[in-house]
């Protein structure tokens, strides 16, 4: 979830008015916001919609909100579209064959008119943070440069560069590097370098001269690329994967900068190969298809019968322009957003807008039949044998470490599932039984009065080529028992009670070659041809691994074969 | 002072009954007179002591000397010393080595006797070097010795009855540690006498007027209730707030009786119980919840993937084209997709279950309509593992499935859940975000106890999530945060303390 912090200065000013925290807390739902903290003048925000990237701003929410409470939205006037084309006054942006093959797309627009002070600045890199982490992907799909466009010679020049061949001096450095030498020496190089650094050229962004505005997607160049407080021209410029996201992400930026009171200003942007919106483009540029759906479709799925008037109502305050007409709502989609898949998208506006508040729960009618799984009725009659033969119910987690459920219990790793990306080797495997589980009670309750007697009825998984998956999941029930003297014939008893009572008659067989037992005192507990358990007095020397000196036995039965045999 | 009669052992009462104030009371004297043993006196006394029924009127230390097994032995056969000098004045001088093997003593046993009886002037060595007796017969410290031994052997001796001499012999003789190279140990004892108090002495009027005299029956005994001797005595009553012994109950995990309770609450509201396994792979995990291939939560950062097999041999069909037309271009289901090309291979990567959604997207080609289905998964979500998250977890989560069921019902089934499992007094929807629901709604509620929280997630499944599953009708989806209630209900504040190995503390848990 994007958290965003902005000064209450910065958004009051925005909203037009000053709230309360109380009040904030009760709006913000609108834009799936949160208040998350305010500290001193700082307010902390948290989104919850990863599909909305206009509203981690403390400008993208400031406009939802004004929209709601009914405040003429602005006219954001310097799109351009496929039809209608702004002059771009000579700003272009020419970007070379020579790119595609490490980063395709770039996109750049200007801006003027509003002296940035330390809050726009602020503000300014906290979208372009916000959008390149978490919509562009840690700057993977989607990197941003703001740039003093007063030091620019026009055309900016995008292309793939040698990168031994190619330097500059770099924000934050003395000195000229090499793009190669950027992605090892600088903090951000080593951030980000990895993006391209596999690539053979590498993406570079430079003016007319030959001036180096950066290297994206890692760093700006410290003299164009170094924007000040007092700055008041400005060029932006979005490389990346996806020209709809990269378009999408300008889009934000610009109407952003609009209500902070810059004039945008286009940039014709010239590729060297068909687009899917040719092969120039004038940025912003607007390229979202209206949407629409049914009034019907509204009814169906909010279960509330309203009028068209009110649902076009509804879509306005949610900041959407919509007409009603013929049963169905036609709505524009607003420059800065994305994120209508469906017509049901378009109906989750209208609920918003509508109020979720005037909507009343009603009770579903459909009568159907409450029931437990098999797995769940069997699994408690165990539970309930387990507790009245004495037994305490654990419950544990189901991760592990290789030394738990495979060295100290000397138990095969080929038949456990391991996990390639572990975030620490104390869960690196998923527990193909329960009784390292019960061992591990052991190792850490040696102060607990004894006859320790304990069983949980979980799941298990291990290695099945079988299974499409290569690994299968069961059902087990295992149950330890340890004491100053315990023994087979304490476990084989209590195995004997448990399958009375689940009705079923067992045959024992040797278990042979077993590390956990100790060879001819454990033993395999047979349902006809299947093995459905093994149970017998644990080795010493996994109990010495466990730590533990009491004599032990142990059972586990697989409740699924149980079931099926 | 109350008394109450009844916490008296029976050793306490036939003691109370048998002394009176200014008697001295000694373990020796109750030993004797009651025919108590030694620590059944000492019981009584410390029992009484500590109610204030006696009082410690003086501690005095005796000391006893004990005949050891080399002491009886040498009463028998004589000390070194005597030997030698009975010896040399039979058999005439002879050289010590000579003696030592005569009388199987060793050399220097021979050698430190004889240099007693040389110090003390009984015996000496001759000018051919060899023992020669001077005495007639022993005097002296020698004959002391061996009348100690003598009397030794008639019981301890105490030191204040011997003679100053006998004293003196002794001290050579007596050792209190490692006394088996000595005649004789020392054993000291302390001997304390009581005196009754004037509470010990209020005691034992109330045990009179009780008419208890300790010799009542105890435990009942099957010979008792056999032979009928029963009837002929009375039972002595018991002490009611005697301390009671800790008994181990074979019990259920409270943790699990909660979970239990939730999944008995919602069969009661018509749901049926869905389950699956732990390893799955990314097309139900997520691909099948219609979340993109390049979304955020299905970074490696969020899941854990299986290190072997990596891939799932085969994804079910026809819903693997169903979805993965979905995702590129909408297919059938009205939706204009994510816009990218389906990944056929990531779809199969196997991870382990992140999210209790993924059974609810098995279920959808199963399903019945009108349906309602739940689930408590296991799922596992990359995170340091802290007092807020675990390495594994439950989810609880499910889905309606009918003609007519919308956001209204959502809102109804969602209210009842608050109230139902949940006891909220006051309930409240705001918008939500799922990647897999439009429209999405949160519910939080204010608990009595716990104030305003997210009780859970819930939303209509979006269309590109059922109708590529086969579903036609519309999906309620929903998921309850309920660990926080269960560790409210368990009276614990930390999430890892729910599934903790340490048998002690779940034995003691108690649960509400």
């Amino acid at each position: 979830m994007p958290k965003i912090e902005t000064t209450g200065k910065l958004f009051y000013s925005l909203l037009g008015r000053t709230l309360q925290d109380s009040e904030l807390e009760e709006i913000f739902p609108v834009a799936k916001a949160e208040l998350d903290g305010h500290e001193g003048d700082l307010l902390k925000i948290e989104l919850n919609d990863t599909n909305r990237p206009d509203l981690w701003s403390a400008a993208g929410i400031a406009r939802l909100l004004k929209a709601y409470w009914g405040v003429e939205a602005p006219l954001y006037d310097f799109f351009s579209t496929s039809e209608e084309c702004f002059d771009s006054e000579g700003r272009e942006l020419i970007v070379d064959a020579s790119a595609k093959e490490v980063r395709p797309y770039s996109i750049g627009f200007a801006a003027r008119g509003h002296v940035v002070d330390e809050d726009d600045l602020e503000a300014l890199i906290q979208s372009q943070e916000k959008l390149c982490s978490n919509f562009g992907r840690k700057r993977k799909t989607i990197a941003m440069g703001i740039y003093r466009s007063d030091l620019i010679k026009y055309p900016v020049h995008y292309r793939g560069a040698d990168p031994d061949a190619t330097s500059f001096v770099p924000l934050g450095m003395d000195r000229k590097l090499t793009l190669r030498e950027i992605c090892t020496e600088h903090p951000k190089g080593r951030e980000y370098g990895p993006i391209v650094s596999d690539c053979r050229v590498f993406p570079y962004l430079h003016d007319d001269n030959g001036d180096t505005l950066s290297f994206p997607p890692v760093i700006n160049s410290d003299r164009i690329g170094a924007v000040e407080v007092g700055d008041e021209n400005l060029f932006l410029e979005l490389s990346g994967m996806d020209l709809r996201d990269l378009l999408l992400a300008a889009s934000i930026m610009a109407c952003d900068m609009s209500d902070m009171g810059f004039e945008i200003l286009p940039v014709k942007v010239r590729f060297p190969e068909e687009t899917e919106f040719g092969t120039e483009i004038t940025v912003p540029y607007y390229y979202q298809e209206p949407v629409s759906c049914t009034l019907e479709q509204v009814h169906k799925t909010l279960g509330q019968k309203m009028s068209g008037e009110e649902a076009v109502a509804s879509l306005k305050r949610m900041g959407m322009y919509a007409i009603y007409s013929d049963g169905s709502l036609f709505a524009t989609v607003p420059e800065y957003r994305n994120d209508f898949l469906h017509p049901v998208d378009l109906v989750e506006d209208v609920m918003i807008g509508y109020g979720l508040g005037n909507f009343e729960p009603e009770m579903p009618q459909d009568f159907t039949v409450g029931r437990l799984s098999p797995a769940e009725e069997l699994g408690r009659k165990v539970k309930d044998l387990m507790v009245g033969l004495g037994f305490q119910e654990m419950m544990y987690n189901y991760l592990g470490s290789k030394r738990e459920y495979v060295d100290n219990m000397n138990f095969p790793q080929e038949k456990c599932i391991f996990i390639s990306n572990p975030m620490s080797e104390n869960y690196e495997v998923v527990r193909p039984s329960i009784i390292p589980s019960l061992l591990e009670s052991e190792s850490v309750s040696a102060h607990a009065p004894f006859p320790h007697k304990i069983f949980e009825v979980g799941k298990v998984a291990f290695l099945d080529s079988s299974d499409n998956s290569g690994t299968t999941t069961r059902n087990n029930v295992g149950f330890l028992a340890s004491d100053s003297i315990m023994g087979f014939n304490d476990v084989s008893s209590l195995v004997n009670t448990l399958f009375y009572f689940l009705g079923k008659e067992y045959t024992l067989s040797a278990l042979e070659g077993d590390g956990r037992f100790i060879e001819g005192r454990c033993a395999k507990v047979m349902l006809g041809e299947c093995e459905v358990g093994i149970f017998g007095e644990i080795h010493p020397q996994v109990l010495a691994n466990w730590g533990s000196t009491m004599p032990t036995i142990a059972c586990e039965i697989d409740l699924d074969l149980v079931m099926a045999n | 002072m109350d008394i109450d009669v009844k916490n008296l052992h029976p050793l306490e009462v036939r003691l109370l009954r048998h002394v009176d104030l200014q008697q001295d009371i000694t373990a020796e004297r109750i030993v004797q007179e009651l025919e108590y043993k030694v620590g059944q006196c000492n019981q009584a006394f410390s029992w009484l002591s500590a109610k204030g029924y006696l009082v410690e009127k003086s501690r005095m230390s005796r000391i006893f000397y004990e005949l050891t097994d080399l002491g009886r032995e040498q009463q028998e056969k004589g000390t070194p010393a005597q030997r030698i000098f009975t010896f040399i004045k039979a058999e005439g001088a002879q050289a010590l080595p000579e003696l030592a093997s005569a009388l199987g003593l060793e050399k220097s046993e021979v050698g430190s006797a004889f240099g007693q009886l040389s110090k003390a002037g009984l015996a000496k060595m001759n000018t051919e070097n060899k023992a020669e007796a001077v005495a007639d017969e022993l005097e002296g410290e020698f004959l002391v010795t061996k009348n100690l031994l003598d009397k030794g052997l008639g019981g301890e001796l105490e030191e204040a009855m011997l003679s100053e001499p006998e004293k003196q012999a002794m001290a050579k003789m007596a050792k209190k540690r490692g006394a088996s190279n000595s005649p004789f140990k020392v054993i000291e004892r302390e001997e304390i006498v009581f005196n009754l108090t004037d509470e010990g002495f209020s005691a034992k009027q109330a045990v009179l007027a009780a008419n208890i005299t300790g010799e009542e029956l105890g435990l009942v005994t099957s010979e008792m209730l056999s032979t009928g001797s029963w009837k002929t005595g009375s039972f002595r009553p018991y002490g009611l707030n005697a301390p009671t012994s800790r008994l181990i109950p074979g019990r259920h995990n409270p943790y699990g009786n909660y979970l239990q309770w939730v999944k008995d609450k919602l069969c009661s509201l018509g749901f049926e119980e869905f389950d699956g396994s732990l390893v799955e792979n990314e097309f139900w995990n997520g691909d099948a919840l219609f979340m993109p291939q390049f979304h955020s939560a299905r970074d490696i950062h969020d899941v854990y993937y299986v290190k072997d097999p990596v891939h799932a041999k085969a994804i079910e069909e026809p819903w693997l084209s169903q979805v993965a037309a979905t995702h590129e271009n909408g297919w059938k289901t009205g939706s204009r997709g994510w816009r990218y090309s389906f990944d056929h291979e990531f779809t199969r990567r196997q991870v382990l279950r992140s999210q209790g959604t993924v059974l609810s997207a098995r279920q959808l080609p199963k399903a019945k309509v009108p349906g309602k289905y739940f689930g408590v998964a296991r799922c596992f979500r990359y995170d340091q593992v802290d007092a807020t998250h675990g390495a594994d977890f439950y989810q609880t989560e499910g889905i309606v499935l009918g003609d007519d069921v919308n956001l209204k019902t959502l809102l109804g089934l969602l209210k009842m859940f608050a109230e139902e499992i949940a006891g909220a007094e006051e309930v409240k929807y705001v918008p939500g975000y799922f990647p897999f629901t439009e429209p999405s709604i949160e519910v939080h509620i204010k608990h009595p106890v716990l104030g305003w929280f997210e009780l859970g997630g819930s939303g209509i499944f979006r269309p590109e999530v059922t109708k590529a599953l086969g579903i036609d009708v519309p999906v309620l989806a929903w998921g309850l945060g309920i660990d926080r209630m269960a560790l409210m209900h368990l009276g614990l504040n930390d999430l890892r303390e729910l599934f903790t190995p340490n048998i002690e503390s779940v034995r003691t848990r108690r649960g509400n």
